[in-house]
């Protein structure tokens, strides 16, 4: 390795660089802001496997809540839909009898930017970015978005009343009531 | 002009590493997000492991490669 001369005074063994270089960027420091972006992700990856409330949006695996009677859905006819809160106030959600005749719900933010989706009768749709879900497992179909909605799930009592009792563990999974 | 020292200097094969490492952090940082909002939490903890190897490669790249002169 290249020694320095012993001639040069010792503020310039200190102060190596010349004002003109003091801005620049070493390879080295750039690789360490690499790094520390990279440990970065790692955090976050960590914080979401810690966290135990579900994200803003996501269903919890298999959660149950206080069950919500949903007045009314014995009698929606295929192809209509009625709103209800769930969780709270701001939990809104859309409860729609498909033509085959199964009750579905969802939580209506669209997975897209959050917009509330509605049901026309055949999809649900998102106004928002023109974003389409079919309405038997809330699978994106057209549009923007690429997640399927949150389902809700359903509970027939035995005097034919339903409730939203739980968030769906997939949506995938059906909610037959 | 002075020469610039090369102290320090990494060669091009780390820093590709390094970027390379980041790129994969991303895309599997976004992928993780899109599985959970999904509701699928069983991948974080193996996501989790993978993302901190590659942390500890990256660090290691970062902090310990060998100088391009020695």
């Amino acid at each position: 390795m290249a020694q320095e001369p012993v001639s040069k005074p010792f503020w310039r063994r200190a102060f190596p660089l010349d004002l003109h270089e003091e801005s620049r960027y070493s390879r080295r420091e750039f690789a360490r802001f690499l790094a520390v972006v990279s440990a970065g992700f790692t955090v976050g990856i960590g914080y979401l496997w810690g966290r135990k409330r579900p994200l803003e949006g996501a269903p919890g695996e298999g959660a149950r809540h206080e069950p919500v009677p949903l007045e009314g859905a014995a009698e929606l006819k295929a192809g209509e839909s009625k709103l209800f809160t769930f969780r709270d106030a701001d939990d809104r959600c859309i409860l729609l009898r498909t033509h085959e005749g199964k009750l579905r719900a969802y939580r209506q933010t669209c997975t897209h930017l959050g917009c509330a989706v509605r049901f026309d009768g055949k999809r649900l749709e998102c106004p928002c970015h023109m974003g389409f879900f079919e309405p038997d497992r809330g699978f994106p179909v057209q549009g923007p978005p690429t997640r399927p909605l949150a389902g809700i799930a359903l509970e027939v009592g035995p005097d034919g009343s339903v409730r939203a009792v739980g968030d769906l563990a997939k949506p995938t999974e059906g909610g037959d009531a | 002009m002075r020469k610039l020292p090369r102290k320090a200097h990494l060669s091009d094969a780390a820093l590709a590493v390094a970027l390379l490492i980041l790129a994969i952090q991303l895309y599997l940082f976004e992928t993780v997000l899109g599985a959970v909002l999904d509701g699928y939490r069983a991948i974080l903890p193996g996501s989790f492991f993978v993302s901190l190897a590659l942390t500890a490669v990256a660090l290691a790249l970062a902090f310990k490669a060998p100088d391009l002169e020695e």
